[in-house]
């Protein structure tokens, strides 16, 4: 019997950093993972995908080559060398993480916990059982990938996106079930790999939730490549073969069949929580299985908390780890909440998507009077130099006092870029303070620059409209 | 039903105040009109009074924590049935003053604005930083701001430790006592300081042979009583500032520093600061050139009454042009009054005494008093002010001409 302050479980971007935390403050910390450190983020989310999205980028880079002067001849890919530089990286952060915890004496348990009490929880290790007493205990399981009736996942031909990053070849034809964050980033991904890309969305847009003109940008470019996008649709059957399937799609235009040799299904996640025993223990969820705590990441059962995926969406890696640490101090006593006004996102499609705080149609729901500035990338010289010219940096800003409400970003690096809107934002910092702020020159972060110029009314690279 | 009461709009430029007391608790039966709440704004306190019958169902601020205009303060549940959406009900906020208009909503709100440091700075010290008035731009709440909440400015790390002054925080405990700074007397602290702080302030001490004006007052006493008033020496004084301050303008003005203009002001209405239990309140005697002494002395009374029994409305504290404060009647030879901002001077009036004089190159036993002027230097120069407290004590001395004036 292992006793505990504070046992976690579950080891990824949430957990491994409450972990890490916990044991800073002096508590007794146990991590307890079933599969891998790092969870689906390191394994099998963000890292392989965003190395694999590094490399179809660069792929297209050579191909288009010329234009910039360059004769690269015999360019191929190997998908196989592809993957192993990538599960390289991800190797590598996993080690990261299990250094980290062991270097702050946080006690890590390989294995599937089941939690019995809110103090005491058994692991089946590789090793036999193994229990856990706690005082405090953590729920950071995260969630996992839901498929659709008639989609099931049979890991070939229908395949998640765990899967998706792992195939030994680039499908010649894949259908991606679902317009979301992950859908696009492998349309965009297995686009620029050479698949022919179909996408199949049931909401009247791709990336449902976000700005419609920003989502306009990248859906013009997926589409100007070749891909066949289908809003308002959704798959009504598959009839597989041997190596192919038949996907027959209802479309508002009318039924059609197509044949493609993958279907990948993002159609969202659902909770992870069957073995947390929830009922039992008496921890509430909402209507779809997320567990609800307070801003201090606890839930109805005192010395019960949650964090992560598993309390709900946004489902966000950043987002897991900020109130992993809220839980982590509130366990020690420390007075944190989860306090941020943004929890900034970045979509890694063609062109790249990003946003923080409120959206232009967010804003004027809560009854700001809403100013909206944008600044087109074409009108950048970085953006120009590097040959990604398309896109913009809107900014909405609070029209009354020049406060920075929200920004968007689609276009080159904008899941870099978004980082200064978000510290904008959570400094309270107006229009004004940005414009004023030197930028260096040429870099793209002068958009959102130059996009806070136009709100303040003073735009120097644009004509006032 | 419930009805969600917010915070009524209480006046002029008057974006929140202060609750000071429920008159009710949770639970409480209410009738309509029956006052429920003592709201301090920066200028006096106010009953707000139910804006119908019902049961307190909740009580949503608490004692000594600031409500903003257009902000649901309490619940109640007027019993009536009806499906009604729980606390959304379309509340529509008796206004204070008939003239009031109903209570605006809310301006929309990302919640304060306050760095994320900030922010935890006020979760250590266990401040809601809702409530904390921020005193930066965008009313942005700094860190200091949150010092101060929980009492006590202190500086940040990397300041050089001087010498520093014994700490005001007290520990409490059996030699001291820790009295809340509450209500008026955290108004008067703010405006007194700012006050100081924000204009440049000289006080001019002169004499008057108040010996006449004794025998005045004595001459119309029997008058003002028929008519049921008690006849001061304060309305004789307001009608002898009258004529001395249009005569010299500058000393019934403001200063609108932001726009760079002096606003010199063509009506009259004389601040009469008063002392109550609570603290210093200024009601104001509205447009003093139109009435006789006895209007005066009647208004005074009657607002003096009201300030000691706490129900100034916000109308009779706002609006003043000028102020007199008399101490006369509690002792003294003169004091300096700090200007009742945003005026630009403040007249004392002291203790009346019998004293030699030299008249025509005797000694006389007259009535004698002080008078002194505080005056804003940045507005009016020390020769205007000086010129301006002859030409009132003139008036005070010249028998005939302040006849001329009371009545």
């Amino acid at each position: 019997m292992i006793e505990a302050d504070v046992a976690v479980v579950g080891g990824g971007p949430g957990g491994y950093v409450c972990a890490i935390r916990a044991a800073q403050l002096g508590l007794k910390t146990v991590l307890i993972e079933a599969d891998r450190l790092g969870g689906e983020c390191v394994n099998y989310g963000c890292i392989p995908s965003k190395s694999l999205i590094t490399v179809a980028k660069l792929v297209d880079k050579v191909k288009e080559a010329e234009k910039y002067g360059l004769r690269a001849s015999g360019v191929s890919v190997d998908f196989v060398q592809m993957q192993k530089w990538k599960s390289e990286v991800v190797s590598r952060l996993v080690g990261g993480i299990e250094l980290l915890l062991k270097g702050y004496h946080a006690n890590i348990i390989m294995g599937e916990a089941e939690v019995i009490t809110k103090d005491r929880i058994v692991v089946a290790t590789a090793n036999g059982r193994e229990e856990v007493s706690c005082k405090n205990l953590v729920i950071a399981t995260g969630t996992r990938t839901s498929s659709l009736p008639g989609l099931e996942f049979d890991g070939d031909l229908i395949i998640g996106s765990k899967e998706g990053l792992e195939l030994k070849v680039v499908p010649r034809r894949v259908l991606i079930v679902g317009g979301g964050a992950i859908g696009l980033e492998f349309a965009s991904m297995y686009q620029k790999l050479g698949s022919d890309v179909i996408v199949v969305e049931i909401m009247d847009q791709l990336l449902p939730g976000s700005d419609p003109d920003v989502v306009r940008v990248v859906h013009r470019k997926l589409e100007g490549r070749g891909a066949k996008v289908y809003l308002k649709s959704k798959v009504l059957q598959i009839t597989k073969t041997r190596s192919e399937a038949k996907v027959e799609i209802e479309t508002p235009e009318g039924n059609l069949t197509i044949e493609v040799d993958r279907v990948l299904v993002s159609v969202g996640r659902k909770p992870r929580t069957e073995r947390m025993n929830l009922e039992k223990i008496g921890v509430r969820t909402d209507a779809r299985g997320y567990v609800t705590t307070d801003n201090k990441m606890q839930t109805n059962v005192p010395g019960v908390y949650a964090i992560g995926d598993v309390r709900g969406p946004p489902l966000l890696a950043h987002k897991a780890s900020k109130e992993a640490i809220v839980a982590a101090e509130c366990i020690a006593g420390m007075p944190s909440a989860a306090d941020w006004k943004v929890v900034p996102d970045a979509v890694f499609c063609d062109p790249e998507v990003a946003s923080a705080g409120l959206t232009e149609a967010k804003a004027a729901e809560a009854g700001f009077k809403v100013k909206r500035s944008r600044f087109q990338f074409a009108a950048l010289g970085r953006a120009l130099s590097t040959g990604e010219p398309e896109g913009f940096v809107k900014i909405i800003s609070n029209e009354e006092d020049g406060l920075v409400l929200g920004v968007q970003i689609v276009g080159p690096e904008a899941s870099n870029l978004i980082s200064e809107a978000a510290l904008a934002i959570e400094m309270g910092a107006t229009v004004d303070d940005i414009a004023l702020t030197i930028h260096p020159h040429p870099t793209l972060p002068e958009a959102i620059m130059e996009a806070s110029e136009l709100a303040a009314g003073r735009p120097i690279h644009q004509l006032k409209t | 039903m419930t009805f969600e009461f917010k915070l009524p709009d209480l006046g002029e430029g008057i974006a929140e105040g202060e609750v000071l007391k429920w008159m009710v608790k949770e639970g409480d039966a209410v009738a309509e009109d029956q006052p429920l709440v003592e709201v301090m704004t920066d200028k006096v306190n106010v009953q707000i009074p139910a804006p119908r019958s019902g049961k307190v169902s909740k009580i949503l601020v608490k004692e000594g924590d600031i409500a903003k205009v257009g902000q649901t303060i309490m619940v109640i549940d007027d019993g009536s049935a009806g499906g009604a959406p729980p606390v959304s009900a379309p509340a529509a906020p008796r206004p204070v003053q008939p003239s009031a208009p109903q209570a605006q909503p809310a301006p929309p709100s990302q919640g304060s604005v306050a760095t994320p440091a900030t922010r935890r700075l006020a979760r250590e010290l266990g401040v809601d930083i809702g409530k904390v008035r921020g005193s930066g731009p965008q009313g942005r709440v700094t860190d200091d701001d949150i010092r101060r909440s929980v009492g006590g400015s202190r500086t940040g790390p990397g300041t050089v430790a001087v010498q520093q002054a014994p700490p005001a925080q007290g520990q409490g405990g059996p030699k001291e006592e820790l009295v809340p700074l509450r209500g008026i007397r955290k108004t008067i602290s703010e405006r007194m300081l700012k006050s100081l702080q924000t204009t440049a302030q000289v006080t001019h001490i002169d004499e008057a042979d108040m010996t006449e004006l004794v025998q005045l007052r004595e001459a119309f006493k029997g008058s003002a009583e028929k008519r049921g008033v008690r006849l001061t020496y304060l309305p004789f004084i307001i009608k002898a500032l009258v004529p001395a301050l249009k005569e010299f303008p500058y000393l019934n003005s403001s200063l609108d520093e932001q726009n760079g203009n002096i606003v010199l002001k063509k009506y009259y209405n004389i601040g009469i600061a008063t002392d109550t239990e609570q603290g210093l309140v200024v009601p104001v005697v509205k447009s003093v050139d139109t009435k006789d002494i006895f209007e005066l002395a009647g208004e005074i009374e009657r607002l003096a009454d009201k300030a000691r029994r706490g129900q100034l409305t916000l109308d009779e504290v706002h609006g003043s042009t000028f102020t007199i404060t008399n101490v006369g009647a509690i002792g003294g030879v003169f004091a300096t009054p700090i200007i009742n901002i945003p005026e630009v001077a403040i007249m004392g009036l002291h203790k009346i005494t019998k004293r030699p004089v030299v008249r025509d190159g005797k000694v006389e036993i007259r009535d004698i008093t002080y008078l002194s002027l505080t005056f804003d230097h940045r507005v009016v120069d020390g020769a205007y002010a000086a010129r301006f407290t002859s030409r009132v004590i003139e008036t005070i001395q010249d028998t005939k001409r302040l006849l001329s004036e009371v009545l």
